[in-house]
């Protein structure tokens, strides 16, 4: 019975970060000449391990500047910095986690 | 049970000095070759692993090439470049694993160049830009140990040759040593030697004289006094057989015959009545036949000294216990006796334990070197102001 709860809790819990992740990143980026993919593996090369990607991430979303952006200078120039769109920490991270699960490289070698 | 083959005649101290000198000497030597060895191991060591630096740096800027090249083309193509020639693996920041193909999972990441237990070599590089999320690059090949084996040759080969090297020297050096003992002990041999020569006439005038005087014709006085003369006359005698056994008899071939050892006994007790009646000294005997094959005067010098000592280190109306009972012959005094620590050294030529009476220490090493030429055995038990018990078995 408890065993049952708790997989439930982790559903549900997954999927609400999938749809603020949909509902707030997909939307935005689809339309930009970088993809999400691009973007991450930019993140990757310059932050490195998870913990380091996530925290870059987060910090650039609560304060977007050009000058601590990956991207480079024509996308911004093109692009401008992302919208300063409030979605709360507690959503931001969650968008950040499901984002690492969807582009990470660790366990997608061959 | 004492039953050392060889006297030494080198004294106590003398051999322990040597034998310090050569613990010393062997453990320099060891010391020193191990202490080679080691900064020899250490210089191959360093050295294989400088060309193995020179080698996997070249591989590891290749490897980090196609990593690159792979982050870019990622997720398009994911295959993780391989290379025949090594194994690697690639680590992020935070040392977790993104792909590895590596068979030692003993990973020192603030190492540039190790081997690890299961002898592998490992090489790190670091990336500056974090392709693919790598922060460490680890690159892996075999350690075939032929390093290890060609060291191990040379340590053993020249080791062995420094070995015989100070072993020489070493020889050169106990020559050395040992030349000023040697000078010393010849001297002091020689001089028995000549002293003992110009006693033989003077010493044999005293005896015979002794002998031919009527002591019935002299009175009670002059008696006590020629008994004197006999007495110290008997002592110097058994000092002359010995320092005379020391200097010529051991060195010359002597035949063996089957004697009687209880004809001996009884005589030399009768030779040495006079000296042990003049300390008070009664002999208890307890003699059974007992035929043994050796030459009669140098089992007649074991006697001597054995009786000559139970008398000089006897107290005062003390007694004697001479036994020969089948295969043993047992003399015990109820003398001074012998510490314990000393014992070990009583048969050392020139060790004597008593500065209360006269000799030169000489008599229990001829009793050793008797002993030892016969192939018997001897045992010394001493208790201080018991006395002493020295048993012969053959």
């Amino acid at each position: 019975m408890v065993r049952s709860i708790f997989i439930l809790i982790l559903f549900f819990s997954s999927a609400f970060g999938n749809n603020v992740y949909t509902q707030n990143c997909i939307s935005c980026h689809k339309d930009l000449s970088y993809s999400l993919q691009e973007i991450f593996m930019r993140y990757l090369s310059a932050y490195g391990g998870e913990n380091n990607v996530k925290a870059g991430m987060l910090h650039y979303f609560i304060y977007p500047a050009k000058d601590i952006s990956v991207m480079p200078k024509e996308f911004l120039e093109e692009e401008g910095i992302m919208n300063h769109g409030y979605i709360g920490e507690k959503n931001l991270q969650k968008s950040i986690d499901t984002y690492w699960e969807l582009y990470k490289v660790k366990g997608r070698l061959k | 049970m004492l039953r050392n083959k060889v006297t030494n005649s080198l004294l106590a101290n003398e051999k322990k000095s040597l034998h310090r000198f050569l613990v010393l000497y062997i453990i320099m030597m060891i010391s020193i070759i191990s202490l080679i060895s080691i900064y020899y191991y250490q210089y191959q060591k360093q050295l294989m692993m400088l060309n193995q630096r020179v080698i996997l740096s070249d591989y590891a800027s290749e490897q980090a090439r196609k990593i690159k090249s792979l982050h870019f083309l990622f997720p398009e193509q994911d295959t993780y470049p391989r290379d025949d020639r090594f194994r690697s693996g690639i680590y992020d920041l935070e040392y977790e694993k993104i792909f590895s193909l590596l068979k030692s999972s003993e990973i020192y990441f603030d190492r540039e160049l190790y081997i690890t237990k299961d002898k592998k070599i490992h090489f790190i590089k670091i990336f500056d830009d974090y392709y693919l999320g790598t922060k460490y690059l680890i690159l892996e090949i075999d350690d075939d140990g032929m390093w290890i084996h060609d060291t191990w040759h040379d340590i053993i080969f020249y080791g062995g040759f420094g070995i015989l090297i100070f072993s020489i020297i070493g020889f050169f050096l106990l020559n050395l040593f040992l030349s000023p003992m040697k000078t010393s002990l010849s001297i002091l041999d020689r001089f028995i030697k000549d002293t003992t020569h110009e006693l033989n006439t003077p010493l044999s005038a005293i005896l015979t004289n002794i002998e031919m005087i009527d002591l019935s014709k002299i009175s009670e006085d002059n008696r006590k006094k020629i008994n004197r003369i006999n007495i110290a006359a008997k002592t110097v005698s058994v000092l002359y057989n010995d320092l005379t056994y020391v200097t010529l008899e051991n060195n010359i071939y002597s035949s063996s015959e089957k004697i009687n050892l209880k004809n001996i006994i009884e005589e030399r007790v009768e030779y040495f009545d006079i000296l042990a009646k003049s300390k008070e000294i009664d002999f208890r005997l307890e003699l059974n036949d007992s035929f043994l094959v050796v030459n009669k005067n140098k089992f007649t010098r074991v006697v001597d000294n054995l009786i000559s000592n139970a008398i000089k280190y006897n107290r005062r109306k003390g007694s004697i216990g001479i036994r020969l009972l089948g295969n043993s012959l047992t003399v015990e005094d109820s003398g001074l006796g012998i510490e314990s620590n000393k014992l070990d050294y009583i048969f050392d030529r020139y060790s004597r334990f008593s500065n209360s009476e006269g000799g030169f220490g000489i008599g229990l090493s001829i009793v050793k070197d008797i002993i030892d030429e016969y192939e018997m055995d001897i045992k010394v038990k001493s208790q201080i102001n018991k006395g002493t018990s020295i048993t012969i078995i053959w």
